[in-house]
């Protein structure tokens, strides 16, 4: 088998269900497995960073008293106030990362948060 | 009875909760840091909640994030386990604050009997006998003060703690310059130059009484556990019965743990740990304000769930037998303490993945753990992997039980002290119920002569 027919059998195969096939002919026997594995199959290229929570607690968009109007696509500045944690008596701060902008808000207000829990996606720019 | 308990630990003891959590029917949940993502108690838990990252002082002993990780998912109690919040009066007043019940002692009990001095002063005041020693710190006098308490004795500085600052002197001689050694030691090193006197016993048992109170008052005793068997002042075997204690010993030990107790107006389980001398004296040390890792023993021997009966006496209710103080008992049980340490390189500390973990079984054998084959070990917490712990009819069956045990448990990919426990039951003095707080540095070092007084 030349390599221009294997090159053909191989892309004919990935656009089938079919992750290994043996040929045989006479003497000659060639076996084809493709690489389907989750891990190796698919990369998925992101700019975007999640905002982690700082602690287990309440999530809050704003300190009591206060607001603050986020929007999927605002424009942040490093350091800026997302939101805030309450735990107990105390409130842990969430921050934008680098200058850029919000793009996904996965957080409501109210809500209970774990530690490392991911709040808010970020594209920093 | 509640309806859902936050377990504020991890490891072990944990799962050792959350097992008889679900035999009452009460939910359990289980909080974890990063590290311990993979642990086994976040699986065995009815819910689980990260509270913070792997150092402990972030996560397992940060107070607010366990009581807000309680009140979010909605147990109505927590208990604590041993080590981390344990023995932390502001933790159990914080839990009380918040209206979660804490299941172990009230603040007051932990501060009173937790604090060395105030249960010293509790247990002298209840007749339990303390060590010999001055009343308080020493002066000028202190030459008569030592011929009353008599040689050998120990220098104390009234600050120090943890095993410092203590100084041991034989004789009259040598007194005046090891004091004057002491107090300046103390003052560079605890800013305070006071020290005072204590009967220095010389190779001594360490035997400590189980107890359990409820509500209601009713008091119970367990046969005393012997954890002579110790390195560095960390118990690596426990036994009970002690092979040294008989029936007219263990009623006047059973009777000072249940006066303490009572004293204390304590709730839930307790340890009243003694020393107990080559002549049979026993002198109360210090009360442990929560339950122990060697619980499992008196468990085996009396058929007790100990941490049943905390969760009873924090929920007010009665304890399971109230019949009299002290519980029947049958056989001989003996914990061996399987930590990730290499003992032939002086027990340094060995991490990594677990490739291989064969426990042992049958009759008798109860092995308690949170580890499992392809665990990795997280370098943030104790060593401790595993507590195997046997029962037999007699001492001399359950030794020859723990050596089979231990020959079965097999553990690839880190090390680990199963050498060292096989080493101990093989020796010929464990055997025949020998030993003491010694023990340890003879069998490890046996060319030297043993350090003794």
């Amino acid at each position: 088998m030349d390599v221009k027919t294997l090159t053909k059998l191989t892309k004919w195969m990935e656009t089938t269900d079919l992750e290994e096939i043996t040929w045989r002919s006479g003497d000659e026997k060639i076996s084809l497995k493709l690489n389907n594995s989750p891990e190796h199959s698919h990369t998925i290229a992101s700019t975007m960073e999640p905002v982690l929570s700082p602690s287990i607690g309440i999530f809050r968009f704003a300190r009591p008293g206060k607001t603050n109007l986020l929007k999927e696509g605002s424009s942040m500045k490093s350091g800026q106030e997302l939101g805030v944690v309450e735990v107990g008596k105390d409130f842990k701060s969430v921050t934008a990362p680098a200058n850029g902008l919000l793009k996904i808000i996965s957080i409501e207000d109210g809500k209970p948060v774990e530690y490392g829990q991911p709040l808010f996606f970020f594209e920093p720019k | 009875m509640f309806k859902k308990v936050l377990i504020a630990n991890r490891g072990e003891i944990a799962v050792r909760v959350i097992r008889t959590l679900r035999e009452m029917g009460i939910s359990s949940v289980a909080v974890y840091s990063e590290a311990d993502r993979s642990s086994l108690h976040v699986r065995l838990a009815d819910e689980a909640v990260c509270i913070g990252p792997a150092m402990a002082r972030e996560s397992y002993l940060n107070i607010p994030a366990v009581i807000s990780a309680a009140k979010l998912t909605g147990a109505d109690a927590i208990h604590p386990g041993y080590g981390f919040l344990s023995e932390n009066a502001d933790f159990s007043a914080a839990c009380l604050d918040n209206g979660i019940v804490f299941i172990g002692p009230s603040p007051k009990s932990i501060q009173q009997l937790g604090h060395k001095a105030e249960a010293r002063k509790m247990a002298m005041e209840t007749g339990v006998p303390v060590t010999p020693g001055t009343k308080g710190c020493v002066g000028k006098n202190f030459k008569t003060e030592a011929e009353k308490i008599g040689f050998p004795l120990m220098i104390k500085a009234a600050a120090g703690g943890g095993g410092k600052g203590i100084r041991i002197v034989r004789e009259m001689a040598r007194l005046e310059h090891e004091i004057t050694m002491a107090r300046a030691e103390a003052k560079a090193g605890f800013g305070n130059d006071e020290v005072y006197f204590e009967k220095y016993i010389a190779l001594p048992r360490h035997i400590e009484v189980q107890f359990a109170r409820d509500t209601k008052g009713h008091t119970l005793a367990f046969p005393e556990r012997d954890c002579s068997i110790q390195r560095r002042h960390q118990k690596l075997v426990e036994e009970t019965p002690s092979p040294v204690v008989g029936k007219k010993l263990r009623e006047k030990l059973e009777e000072a743990a249940v006066k303490l107790a009572n004293a204390a107006n304590y709730v839930g389980v307790g340890t009243v740990e003694f020393l107990l001398d080559q002549q049979g004296n026993f002198y109360f040390m210090e009360v442990n304000t929560r339950l122990q890792v060697e619980h499992p023993v008196t468990e085996y021997i009396t058929g007790f769930d100990l941490v049943r009966e905390q969760l009873l006496a924090a929920a007010g209710a009665s304890l399971s037998y109230t019949a009299s103080h002290s519980v029947p008992y049958r056989g001989h049980a003996i914990e061996h303490r399987v930590n990730a340490e290499d003992f032939t390189r002086n027990f340094a500390p060995s991490v990594g993945r677990v490739e291989e973990w064969t426990l042992p079984g049958g009759h008798g054998v109860r092995v308690d753990t949170h580890v499992y084959a392809g665990y990795n070990l997280p370098i943030y917490y104790d060593s401790m992997l595993a507590k195997l712990i046997v029962w037999d009819q007699t001492r001399e069956l359950a030794v020859a039980k723990s050596a089979r045990a231990l020959k079965e448990f097999t553990v690839k990919g880190i090390k680990t002290t199963i050498d060292a426990h096989q080493l101990i039951v093989a020796d010929e003095s464990f055997k025949a119920g020998k030993t003491d707080t010694g023990f340890m540095e003879r069998l490890l070092n046996p060319a030297e002569p043993a350090k003794v007084a």
